[in-house]
């Protein structure tokens, strides 16, 4: 676009350069609405769902199971009919295109391999339905084939049943690329791989989709496997976006508790504010009472309603905070109940006294303390300004990261 | 501007979609409606009218009822098909669970043998069968020449096989694979790990039979036992061959139609036996739902068999003794066929005559037989993949009922489908009484079930995502359904089909009512050759019928291998 732009007369650059930024938004979705007709109450798996996603992006769409992700990506591929709302690919409103016309690739969880066609006829299969003479398949099944690596398969040409999960993933990423459709879209497509595969697995896909650069749609509960691979990240939960941004964004400017409980693990303590100037805040702990004056920056302010005495909660990564032996002076008091020494990291899981509400606060370290051991008394700080304020007084709860990865 | 844009807007979506499908869709609806639903329809309008009145709500009347409780022949017909039909659900259940723990937890020698063997007995003819054991057990039979010398020593005597005693008897034989089949399979495939972590508790082995093994596979055994009480209920053949003068409700259907051309008070008598079907199956429904339990772990291990002496010892002998008695009559039916006689110790007159008259008497009814059902099978497999295909992957409003629809001839015994289609179908505008037609609608709306559920059954274990990746990668319905759904539900199709042949083959109860002296089929004939007397052509007629569908079943799980299993439980 930039080229095309640049050999134009300047008064009509302009124009251009509009069209190439509404361009440069690949997929839209305005205000998407999802309603299931259950047996006996409707189920909204989207309740106006609104984002964009850039051209060449690989965009992933992260949370619980049940948050609306995978509804989203079918509805993306035209499997799902919406309730309402619309989607718009380049400009174009494809809505009610059925999903065979829409010219899309797509990976599912389970591979979907055909068992009764060869590898071969599995990768070939886009092609031939769009009726292309036999050199042309073969050329283009071959070129694919060694973009996935997996070029030696084709000489034995078995059934896909034959191989292991790692090489049916390449094929089955290898089919759904082939016809060069002009969006890739995938379904948790390592969920069903061992975790060692998994985590080469995702370096490969971001390798294959940066080698064609198409526009992808990545859809997993694994929020480190969407850290890892996204360009950006739409946090759902409850079918609502909660979050937008690439994973720096959404690990360290969570804009909500739920975000940064699930990117990660975040400490919350409810808090009354006091006091206000300019960026120091004071405020009264509702677990001890204590009142702490806080110097922090704009960015980590995650409320519009900052007024006197109105009820907040502070969050802090447990990277961001520190251990201390009982008798130094410290914020919370509280007992060691379980130690896990993680390698890289030592994880220190402490109770604070009963005075305290007993509530349980996770801490990482670099090293393991010496003279903290399980069942002993310790007092605990928050490392220097890193604590982000979000509005209201509800926590999220520990449950809700059960079985999440 | 704005409705003109919708207008326009509305024209394109609508040639963008796909139409081809829902032309599919109408050929199993019509189909129905036209064969089934309307026959029906038909036939309780007239169990409600006198013989030879029009069908208008004038003629209303309760007559056609009524002889059930004025007629003793009516009351004892009910009366023996309940006795009937509960006696042989209990002993099918008493000989066939044990029989099925053992082959699936004993440790036994010639397990594939015993459970070849085990399955003959249901394919072969139900009537045959029957005249089998009157060649052993009947007035002259060898078996019972015997049986009464040794009991005339203690002063006692055991009766001919004919009358109630006999047909229990004889349908338990008939029905015992099923019970034995799906009770083998039940207690093969639930969980060991939830046995063997009874037993680490200290469970005693009859606790864990009491209180896990039992409870755990009773939904099989509801299944097996609506499954025979069904087919209890239903068969015309045993009762025929040998009942005497007592009549069950289908012998009477047939001796309501056969004899008085009555068949407005055959369809009373029709949905009496139907409304005793659906209310034995409301009470299944009611025992076995409220003890369905779901699968929790997935985990599986292989299970450790019995290996203890005694068991083996028992095991052993059991299900020897009972392969022996339900296997007498296939053989003595290949005895029977080279003998003109049999009627002391030993057969007499050892002649080929039976077989090498075949092509003489015979040649014209074979034909019939194949011809009906190779047409109907394909007709069936056409019709059930389809409906099967339509209720599990496009789930179209009231896709229910068409399920409700094709299920409905799964209850209903053969000779009732016979009633509707003879009500409706057997005077103007349309009458096809004697034809080929009845005959093959007929077969096809009672087999539909059959591929229907074999297909559904296949396509249920088929990963939608399959189908969906090839509508993604650009592929019109019709091509997805031609290149990746048809080939993958292939072999359930196929042994659907091919079952559907074997049995239709062998139909009796159907076509007893609908034959002509054109459409005679090999069945018919078999059973007019057993009333005739004439036992060494019956015999051997029987021998080449057994013998073709065993071919085709063998040949079918030789190609098909597990694919079968699931629609031979229901075959």
């Amino acid at each position: 676009m930039v080229f095309a732009a640049s050999f134009l007369e300047e008064d009509k650059k302009v124009t251009i350069w509009g069209i190439a930024f509404m361009l440069n938004n690949d997929i839209v979705y305005r205000e998407v609405v999802k309603k299931f007709e259950g047996k006996k109450e409707q189920v909204v798996a989207l309740k106006g769902v609104s984002f964009e996603i850039k051209q060449g992006e690989l965009f992933c769409l992260l949370g619980p199971s049940g948050c609306g992700k995978t509804t989203l990506l079918r509805i993306t591929a035209g499997l799902e009919k919406l309730t309402s709302g619309k989607i718009l690919y380049r400009g174009k409103d494809i809505t009610s295109i059925p999903p065979f016309r829409r010219n899309i690739g797509m990976v599912f969880q389970s591979f979907a391999l055909y068992p009764h066609l060869s590898v071969f006829e599995n990768v070939a299969y886009g092609l031939r339905v769009r009726k292309q003479p036999e050199e042309v398949i073969k050329r283009k099944v071959t070129a694919i084939m060694e973009l996935v690596g997996l070029p030696d398969v084709l000489r034995r040409n078995p059934s896909p049943t034959a191989l292991s999960g790692g090489q049916q993933q390449r094929i089955a990423i290898a089919r759904a690329l082939v016809y060069e459709p002009e969006i890739l879209l995938l379904d948790e497509p390592l969920a069903s791989l061992d975790a060692k595969l998994r985590r080469y697995m995702r370096a490969e896909i971001r390798r294959i989709q940066k080698a064609t650069n198409i526009t992808t749609v990545y859809v997993t509960h694994d929020q480190e496997e969407a850290m890892a691979i996204g360009d950006r990240l739409a946090i759902m939960n409850n079918g609502l976006v909660e979050q937008i941004g690439n994973s720096n964004q959404v690990y360290h400017q969570p804009t909500n508790v739920f975000v940064a409980n699930f990117i990660g693990k975040m400490n919350f303590f409810p808090a009354e504010l006091l006091e206000i100037q300019d960026n120091s805040y004071q405020v009264k702990l509702d677990y001890n009472q204590k009142i702490l004056a806080l110097n922090l920056p704009k960015e980590q302010i995650k409320t519009t309603e900052l007024n006197k005495n109105h009820q907040i909660i502070l969050g802090a990564r447990p990277e961001n905070m520190t251990i201390h032996l009982k008798d130094k002076e410290s914020i919370f008091k509280g007992r060691v109940q379980i130690i896990q020494n993680l390698g890289k990291i030592v994880r220190y899981e402490i109770s604070l006294l009963q005075e305290e509400k007993g509530k349980l606060i996770e801490v990482d370290t670099e090293r393991d303390l010496p003279g903290v051991k399980e069942g002993e008394e310790v007092g605990l700080n928050f490392k220097g300004d890193k604590v982000i304020i979000f509005p209201g007084d509800i926590t999220p709860e520990e449950g809700d990261r059960d079985g999440l990865d | 501007m704005a409705l003109i844009e919708k207008i326009r807007n509305f024209i394109v979506e609508q040639t963008k979609k796909d139409y081809s499908i829902y032309l599919i869709l109408l050929i199993p609806l019509i189909f129905l409606a036209i064969f089934l639903v309307w026959p029906l329809a038909i036939s309780i309008g007239r169990a409600f009218v006198l013989k030879g009145q029009k069908l208008v709500l004038d003629n209303f009347t309760l007559a056609n009822f009524e002889r059930f409780f004025t007629s003793s022949m009516y009351q004892r017909s009910l009366r023996n098909s309940f006795v009937i039909s509960f006696a042989v659900v209990f002993f099918t259940l008493l000989i066939g669970v044990p029989m099925g723990y053992f082959v699936a937890r004993v440790e036994m020698p010639f397990k594939k043998l015993i459970l070849v063997l085990g399955i003959l007995p249901i394919i072969t003819p139900a009537f045959v069968g029957a005249f089998s054991w009157v060649i052993l057990l009947g007035r002259q039979g060898v078996l019972r020449y015997f049986i009464n010398r040794v009991l005339s020593v203690f002063g006692l005597s055991l009766p001919p096989i004919y009358g109630l005693f006999g047909i229990i008897f004889t349908m338990s034989l008939t029905y015992l694979p099923f019970v034995f089949l799906l009770s083998y399979g039940a207690f093969r495939s639930s969980n060991p790990l939830l046995e063997e972590s009874a037993m680490i508790m200290g469970a005693t082995h009859n606790r864990i039979l009491r209180t896990i093994t039992i409870p755990l596979i009773l939904p099989s055994l509801g299944a097996a036992a609506i499954l025979v009480f069904i087919r209890s209920i239903g068969n015309f053949g045993i009762p025929a061959v040998l009942g005497g003068n007592q009549y069950v409700l289908p012998t009477l259907i047939h001796f309501r139609v056969h004899g008085f051309w009555d068949l407005n008070g055959a369809s009373a008598i029709a949905i009496i036996s139907v409304f005793i079907v659906i209310i034995a199956l409301l009470i299944q429904k009611k025992i076995v739902s409220a003890r369905e339990y779901e699968t929790i772990s997935t985990a599986t291990s292989e299970y450790k068999l019995h290996k203890h002496p005694l068991i083996k010892t028992i095991a052993i002998i059991y299900c020897t003794l009972i392969l022996l008695i339900s296997l007498a009559p296939q053989i003595t039916i290949i005895i029977m066929s080279f003998f003109e006689k049999w009627t002391g110790f030993l057969p007499t007159g050892f002649t080929l005559d039976n077989y090498k008259i075949i092509p003489q008497i015979a040649s014209k009814t074979i034909k019939n037989s194949f011809f009906l059902a190779i047409t109907a099978s394909i007709l069936t497999a056409l019709i059930g993949t389809l409906a099967a295909y339509i209720t599990e992957r496009q789930r179209p409003r009231g896709g229910i009922l068409i399920d409700f629809a094709i299920m409905t001839p799964f209850i209903l015994p053969g000779i009732v489908v016979s009633v509707a289609l003879l009500s409706a179908f057997s005077s103007d505008p349309i009458n096809i009484t004697g034809t080929f037609l009845i005959i093959i609608i007929a077969f096809i709306v009672r087999r539909t079930p059959y591929v229907f559920r074999s297909v559904v059954a296949t396509l249920t274990q088929l990963d939608e995502a399959l189908e969906e990746s090839s509508t993604i990668s650009g592929a019109s319905w019709f091509y997805t359904f031609r290149r990746v759904t048809l080939p993958l539900i292939l072999p359930g199709i196929i042994s659907g089909t091919i079952l559907t042949f074997a049995t239709l083959l062998q139909e009796l109860a159907t076509t007893i009512l609908l034959y002509s002296a054109r459409t005679v089929t090999l069945p018919i004939q078999i059973y007019n050759t057993v009333a005739e007397g004439n036992f060494g052509i019956a015999s051997s007629l029987s021998v080449l019928l057994m013998l073709t569908v065993f071919i085709m079943v063998y040949l079918m799980n030789l190609f098909f291998g597990d694919a079968s299993s699931s629609s031979l439980k229901l075959g």
